[in-house]
């Protein structure tokens, strides 16, 4: 088990920059995920603290070894990849062995080691099948028992859910995070998904264009978006333009003539142009006194998704989205009602356009 | 996980799809070389092309009784052997280096290349290699223009030219049906390997060579075929002295006109071919498993 450290690492391929300046620090036994849309960067990461890019500059420690310069094999690490990488011309035990056999493991210590890996991943008696004999979540479970087998220092997973079908990443989701935790490793998760990374991880870092642009629990990543990116690209975000009254703690802006508290940043001044995040199940629609903040809204569309009832809801000429449970009692609204909207300012943010 | 692939044939209504290249494989290849092999159960007569009833084996007898033809046999399959031996070590690392390589236009260049050594015909590509290996040649004369040598060395009209000449041919052939297969092969599983702690090496030997079999028995068995009755190459490199079973065929039809017992040893070496791919995809098939 270890650590993991990240020092300014950059990767471009000639003008282009895959990966700019990445300065991480992934703590011992942390469930790590690095989230972001295709071609953000992810992958370039991973695939160097693999060992399978080297960085244009930068370092890279596991632990307190310093392994930039180290080819994969030496870096003492387990990857999954996204098509799992299962041996076709090998048995399942032959797979889940090919490390051992590597570090010369005596024979009896590898087929108990074997089986102890399969029963782990609740594959047991599964040693003599083949990888076109295995499901999707089969090759995977092989392909973390292949792994887990090795004992390695950290765990990457790169992307490991995505070729499943909905169901079976559901179970999984919380099958490799149980696993993780009993085991304790160090792990760091490459998705695009950001349920997975919200459910799984204990911190994620969001990228953008070669970038972290933010880093922190799931909580703080949903609920203090840094960045307008982070915001729309984490769940749905009603994005609202307002301008700026007062700054800081107790900030005011006004959205439709009427002043709102909200909170935001120092560097806003007033008068500026801004946007006021809000989530779309924070938005209520007739609201009791929880929510400070009223304003007057007309429905303009009603969409139904089953557990939840989605609103289009106009504000002047602002629209924004509300959800609300479709539990029992609780009131459906028809396209041109006129409601109250309302939210607590603690669960809004203003930040710069 | 590749998914099983359909049978064309169990398709019902679309059988028929065959019939053109059935038609032109019975016409061409089934019917002509059928007669002649027929042939070769008469008695042999020079200058006698037509059937006879009276059956005899006089023309087999006299391959297996006599030297020159039986050498000749083994003869032909040590130099199939050999040539599809080395056009696999020259063309594995090239078939690997063009699947491997993504730049399109470097790949693009590359196949090309080998693409550009099967534009010429066999003919004008072997003259060209007589006039580098000749006694007289661009090789020898350099050498002795050197001082390195004092006579011309064996380059030509000796097995070596002539298996140089079958590898030349044959390799565009092995380099294709491999590459196929290397590319097919993920470049994850190598990574996979790598980083439970096999090196470049080891990943190599213990995953992407195994994979590639199915490519190397293809390549192998398809230049095995080409050189075995190859008949332009050992009679322009070998000069008429490296005797292979195609030369025997071609004298005795072309120059003696003795159809019947050219037509015999045609029959031999066709089934010496058969045998040996049979043993040799026996032996292969054990070696990976059974799974070409």
């Amino acid at each position: 088990m270890s650590d993991i450290q990240l020092k300014n690492l950059t990767k471009s391929y000639g003008t282009y920059t895959a990966v700019a300046g990445i300065d991480l620090k992934i703590g011992e036994g942390e469930f790590f995920s690095l989230l972001g849309p295709s071609g953000c960067g992810k992958s370039t990461t991973l695939r160097m603290i693999a060992g399978f890019i080297r960085p244009t500059s930068g370092e890279i420690f596991i632990g307190s070894d310093e392994v930039t310069a180290l080819p994969p094999e030496k870096r003492d690490i387990g990857i999954v990849f996204q098509n799992y990488a299962i041996f076709p011309h090998m048995s399942v035990a032959e797979n889940i062995a090919f490390g051992l056999k590597l570090r010369k493991r005596p024979k009896e210590e590898v087929r108990s080691k074997v089986k102890a890996a399969l029963q782990q991943v609740g594959l047991a008696g599964y040693e003599d099948r083949y990888q076109r004999q295995l499901s999707g979540g089969e090759q995977q479970r092989v392909a973390l028992a292949r792994v887990l087998v090795t004992e390695p220092r950290i765990l990457l997973l790169d992307e490991p859910l995505s070729a499943l079908d909905k169901s079976l990443r559901e179970e999984m989701k919380y099958w490799i995070k149980d696993l993780q935790k009993r085991l304790g490793i160090t792990t760091v998760y490459v998705t695009h998904d950001q349920d997975e990374a919200l459910t799984m991880s204990d911190r994620i870092g969001v990228m953008q264009k070669a970038r972290v642009v933010q880093v922190g629990t799931p909580e703080e990543i949903y609920e203090r978006p840094k960045t307008l990116f982070v915001t729309t690209f984490i769940g749905h975000s009603n994005v609202i333009d307002v301008t700026v009254v007062s700054k800081g703690p107790d900030m005011m802006v006004v959205l439709d003539g009427r002043k709102l508290p909200t909170r935001g940043p120092e560097n806003l001044e007033a008068g500026r142009a801004a946007k006021l995040v809000v989530r779309p199940e924070n938005v209520l629609i007739n609201p009791d006194a929880r929510a400070s903040v009223t304003l007057s809204a007309k429905v303009i569309g009603e969409s139904y998704q089953g557990a939840i009832v989605r609103y289009r809801l106009g504000i002047g000429a602002q629209e924004i989205i509300a959800e609300r449970q479709n539990s029992i009692g609780n009131e459906r609204f028809s396209p041109g009602a006129e409601v109250m909207i309302g939210w607590d300012p603690g669960m809004t943010e203003v930040l710069a356009t | 996980m590749a998914p099983a692939p359909r049978k064309a044939m169990s398709e019902p209504g679309l059988w028929w799809l065959c019939l053109p290249a059935a038609a032109v494989f019975v016409v061409f290849f089934v019917i002509p070389v059928a007669s002649l092999f027929g042939l070769s159960f008469n008695k042999s007569v020079a200058g006698v092309i037509s059937y006879s009833n009276e059956l005899t084996f006089d023309n087999f007898v006299r391959i297996f009784t006599r030297a020159t033809y039986y050498e000749a046999i083994l003869r032909s399959i040590w130099i199939a052997a050999v040539v599809s031996v080395t056009s696999l070590a020259f063309g594995y690392p090239l078939a690997y280096l063009i699947a491997k390589t993504t730049h399109p236009g470097r790949n693009t260049l590359l196949m090309i290349l080998v693409l550009s050594s099967m534009q010429l015909d066999m003919v004008i590509r072997l003259f060209g290699l007589m006039v580098l290996f000749g006694d007289n040649g661009l090789i020898n004369g350099f050498l002795l223009y050197l001082g390195l040598i004092s006579r011309p060395l064996p380059l030509m009209y000796n097995t070596f030219g002539v298996i140089v000449g079958l590898v030349q041919i044959t390799l565009p052939f092995m380099v294709l049906s491999l590459i196929g297969i290397i590319k097919a092969i993920h470049p994850s599983l190598e990574e996979a390997a790598r980083s439970l702690g096999a090196s470049r090496l080891q990943a190599f030997f213990s995953i992407v060579l195994p994979l590639s079999m199915p490519g190397i028995l293809a390549g192998a068995l398809l230049v095995f075929a080409l050189s075995i009755s190859s008949y332009v190459v050992p009679a322009l490199m070998g000069g008429w002295k490296v005797i292979v079973l195609p030369i025997h065929i071609y004298q005795q039809i072309a120059e003696v006109g003795r159809w019947q017992f050219g037509a015999a040893i045609a029959v031999v070496l066709f089934v010496t071919s058969v045998i040996a791919v049979a043993i040799y995809h026996q032996a292969a098939a054990r070696t990976s498993g059974g799974r070409t």
